[in-house]
């Protein structure tokens, strides 16, 4: 009895011991690592690529000289070439000397930090972003009589935080900190050619070490520093609360730089200069392009509700309790009849007549089609299977998430890493993707608010949903449009994988349907207009000089 | 039948959610199987936003039902096996949410009676337990307060100590702490409530909780008080009018009651029932619940056991 007793209790220690020797690792495998960037090419000629410049407020590369080589100027190659290109000046040698002494002492946390952003600035950004639109991507809270709070620029830490990062909000903001990248980086180039720097490791005798991937890029102005520069005004205008990770991050870059050899102080004071000036014509822009009133008013959305009456259809209703005004209603809504441009977020490369021309028509909520459409999405609720939940979370970028627009930055960064561009043609990338996903939700937005359909369970009260419903019209689909347009400029971007960026896309549309929150033609018909959207921007990648023809 | 083993009875399936089996200071004599199904109701309408107490039209009330199968079997007088498998539904009563259900975790717990002491009228014992669980099936635990449950393995160190005296009053004080594997979701990166991680993997914190209860037990009828406090060792806040995630700091302090009532005109057999309520959260629902179930004992030894000594309820 004794020795049953003894060896069972062996038997449960031995158990014990190898479920806690094999179960202490909590680690978790990161996805989207990024290594060392060393581009395959330089890319010498960037400056001469095409800006966007449809609107007076359009940041182009004339502009920036101009800003750049103004009282107060931050370049002036006419007078100060020579002392600049001088690096055997005591000023310059000074600078050499104290990132000699700062390498003979980097702590560990300097050396991470080196390591981090020799992955790329615009990829690192990038990254970042994704988290802030994730952290800010909340709806107001109701207040105790029923009423929802807006969120306020000027009282960022309040409650609501300021801003609510929402697919709208969200794709206009990758859009400015791509765009602004992307023109700034140009703009570096520019400079970096004219005064032809050469970084402090490459310079005779310096004693200076390359602790970044080595290239053949000029120094002076820091394209890291203008990318800190320009990146962190644009995200403070765009989430002002959270200052405090921005600034340190920026600061962080162009420590990392110097640290690495690869610019000395004048190279960055330059970089940050040009970057802020830059980031200067961009909130220019971003303060007039209507955003600001894209909440509309009450009144305004009594409007949208009477309009669809007025059409004999059955107008959307808040499905959120209490009933919460419609995401920004006159975020994309163009008004035909309307002499100028007076509604709608400013867009980037669609004109108004684009929009209203490509804006497609939902079956009448009347019709058998859509009777046949709303039984299919109960026919979807009632028979949520494992699988197709899968695809519903797996984009269903809702709530405290990166957005659809942020799920394709996710996806395009491994193959932006992979292809191992200079730091001005991953901005490109951004940039067209950006812009592209920033058309996609205006179009949408015009779509949804030009028609005002209800949502599938507004329909049938019975249809319950694999993800949350989104406060807005169902046609079209958000999700669709957004995926639909960035296959469109990805598959121009890496055109090897396009069947792989189209699957993933059809696959975003369809969870729609099988979460139980939009209707077949909300996806099909939303999908089929990005991929019309994607074209335009596409139209402009490909005459913008920079595939080399 | 002799006291002693209806005694013994009572004692094993005492325990109205099974899982109070891992908690309690009682043990079931060798070879014999008590098994059993309960229901559970638990329902809540308040819950706290991180430790802002409120309530949310969009999901009005989560109820979360349980029938879950429960056996124990003794191994030794010392060593018992516990095992649970319970499928749940969990629905919402506003709002659009799609109801969950399915099968949870299976759980299989060692308990093992490594002390015991006999005074003139009372006894001590102390019990080490073990306890593992894992999913038995592939529901998601992104979908919180609707998801099933959190898709980790656990493995709960737990240690209880109980001191009854001959009148039949008992208190029972017992401690765990469980680790917690890392869980997957459907996504490939997510907001914790603190950052932003590009991953579909989640660091689950490790968990605490603590159990105490003081009743009375003997003849036909148990009754007891509870205690029932659990801590997350780390994981952050539901955000501000978020969903829950599934790494949150869910912490919670319970207080219930438990009856069993042993009917002396069936053989082998006790009903019971109880309930738990709420009284202080973080990141969870302010729920009460109630359990109902009856189980069953069967004796699988070649020889009748009623000389023998029940080990810890005398």
């Amino acid at each position: 009895m004794k020795t049953i007793k003894y060896y069972t209790m062996i038997l449960v220690s031995a158990c014990l011991l190898t479920f806690v020797v094999a179960s202490c690792n909590k680690d978790i495998e990161m996805l989207e690592e990024l290594k060392p960037l060393q581009p395959t090419d330089i890319d010498e000629d960037a400056e001469n690529w095409a800006s966007v410049n449809n609107d007076a407020t359009d940041v182009t590369l004339a502009k920036i000289i101009t800003a750049a080589e103004t009282a107060p100027k931050i370049f002036d190659p006419a007078s100060d070439l020579a002392s600049v290109q001088n690096v055997e000046s005591d000023a310059y040698k000074a600078e050499l000397t104290a990132i000699v002494d700062l390498q003979k002492n980097l702590t560990g946390a300097q050396k991470k930090a080196i390591e981090y952003w020799s992955a790329g600035g615009v990829m690192r950004w990038n990254q970042i972003l994704r988290g802030l639109v994730a952290k800010y991507n909340l709806p107001p809270a109701p207040k105790g009589d029923g009423s929802y709070p807006v969120p306020d620029a000027e009282n960022p830490f309040g409650d609501p935080n300021f801003p609510f990062a929402n697919p709208p909000y969200a794709s206009r903001s990758y859009a400015y900190v791509s765009v602004a990248q992307y023109e700034a980086l140009k703009a570096a180039w520019h400079y970096m050619y004219v005064y032809e720097r050469p970084s402090p490791f490459k310079v005779q005798n310096s004693g200076v070490k390359s602790l970044m991937p080595e290239t053949d890029l000029p120094a002076y102005p820091s394209y890291d520093a203008v990318l800190s520069g320009v990146t962190a005004e644009v995200l403070k205008l765009m989430f002002p609360a959270a200052l405090e990770e921005i600034t340190l991050k920026a600061a962080e870059q162009r420590n990392a730089a110097l640290w690495s050899g690869r610019a000395t102080s004048s190279d960055i004071a330059k970089g940050l200069a040009l970057g802020k000036s830059v980031a200067s014509l961009m909130a220019n822009r971003a303060r007039n392009d209507r955003m600001g009133t894209a909440g509309g008013n009450k009144a305004m959305w009594k409007a949208l509700e009477d309009g669809a009456i007025a059409k004999q259809e059955v107008p959307w209703i808040s499905l959120e309790t209490p009933k919460r005004p419609p995401m920004l209603p006159f975020f994309g809504l163009r008004d035909a009849a309307s002499q100028e441009d007076n509604k709608g977020v400013k867009t980037w490369i669609m004109t108004k007549a684009e929009i209203i021309d490509n804006r497609p028509v939902p079956p009448s909520t009347s019709s058998n089609e859509m009777k046949d459409e709303v039984a299919e999405v109960k026919w979807y609720s009632e028979n949520l299977t494992r699988e197709r939940l899968a695809i519903v979370h797996k984009w269903a970028d809702g709530v405290n998430t990166h957005t659809p627009a942020g799920h394709w930055n996710d996806i395009m960064t491994e193959y932006v890493r992979d292809a191992n561009w200079s730091e001005v043609r991953a901005a490109r990338a951004y940039a067209l993707l950006n812009i592209t996903m920033h058309e996609a939700a205006v179009a949408c937005w015009d779509t949804k608010f030009y028609y005002f359909n209800p949502r599938p369970s507004q329909m049938d009260q019975n249809i319950k949903t694999g993800t949350g419903v989104p406060n807005f019209p169902a046609f079209t689909s958000g999700h669709s449009t957004f995926s639909g347009s960035a296959a469109a400029i990805l598959s121009y971007l890496f055109p090897a994988d396009t069947d792989y960026f189209e699957a993933e896309a059809k696959e975003a549309s369809y969870s729609r349907l099988y979460g139980g929150i939009h209707y077949r033609s909300d996806v099909e018909m939303g999908y089929d207009h990005g991929q019309v959207v994607g074209g335009f921007v596409r139209n402009f990648a490909e005459n913008d000089g920079a595939d080399g023809d | 039948m002799t006291k002693p083993l209806l005694v013994l009875l009572l004692a094993v399936c005492s325990h109205a959610v099974f899982s109070q089996n891992l908690t309690d200071g009682l043990m079931m004599k060798k070879n014999l199987f008590c098994t059993g199904l309960m229901y559970s109701n638990d329902q809540w309408e308040d819950y706290w936003e991180g430790t802002l107490e409120r309530d949310n039209g969009n999901i009005g009330k989560i109820r979360t039902q349980s029938l879950m199968w429960g056996g124990v079997y003794g191994i030794t007088d010392k060593i018992n096996v516990i095992a649970m498998v319970p499928y749940m539904k969990i629905d919402a009563s506003e709002g659009t949410l799609h109801e969950m259900k399915g099968l949870q975790d299976l759980s299989i717990g060692v308990k093992y009676n490594f002390f015991q002491k006999n005074f003139e009228k009372s006894s001590f014992n102390t019990f080490a337990v073990f306890n593992f669980s894992t999913p038995l099936s592939d529901y998601s635990p992104d979908f919180f307060p609707l998801s099933l449950g959190t898709q980790t393995t656990n493995l709960s160190y737990r240690l209880t100590a109980n001191f009854r005296i001959e009148q039949g009053w008992f208190i029972n004080a017992s401690g765990a702490y469980t680790w917690r594997s890392n869980t997957t979701l459907d996504r490939e990166g997510y907001y914790d409530g603190d950052e932003y991680i590009l991953s579909d993997e989640v660091e689950m914190p490790n968990v605490f909780d603590v159990f105490v209860s003081l009743g009375y037990l003997k003849g036909p009828l148990q009754a007891e008080l509870q205690y029932i406090q659990m801590n997350t060792l780390g994981g952050s806040d539901i955000t501000r009018q978020g969903m829950p995630f599934v790494s949150n700091r869910m912490n919670f302090i319970k207080t219930g009651v438990l009856v069993m009532y042993y009917p002396p005109f069936v053989k082998n057999l006790a009903v019971r029932g109880g309930y738990t309520t709420t009284l202080a959260g973080r990141n969870v629902g302010d729920s009460n619940t109630f359990m109902l179930g009856a189980f069953y004992t069967f004796n699988f030894s070649r020889e009748k056991i009623q000389s023998s000594t029940p080990t810890t309820t005398n």
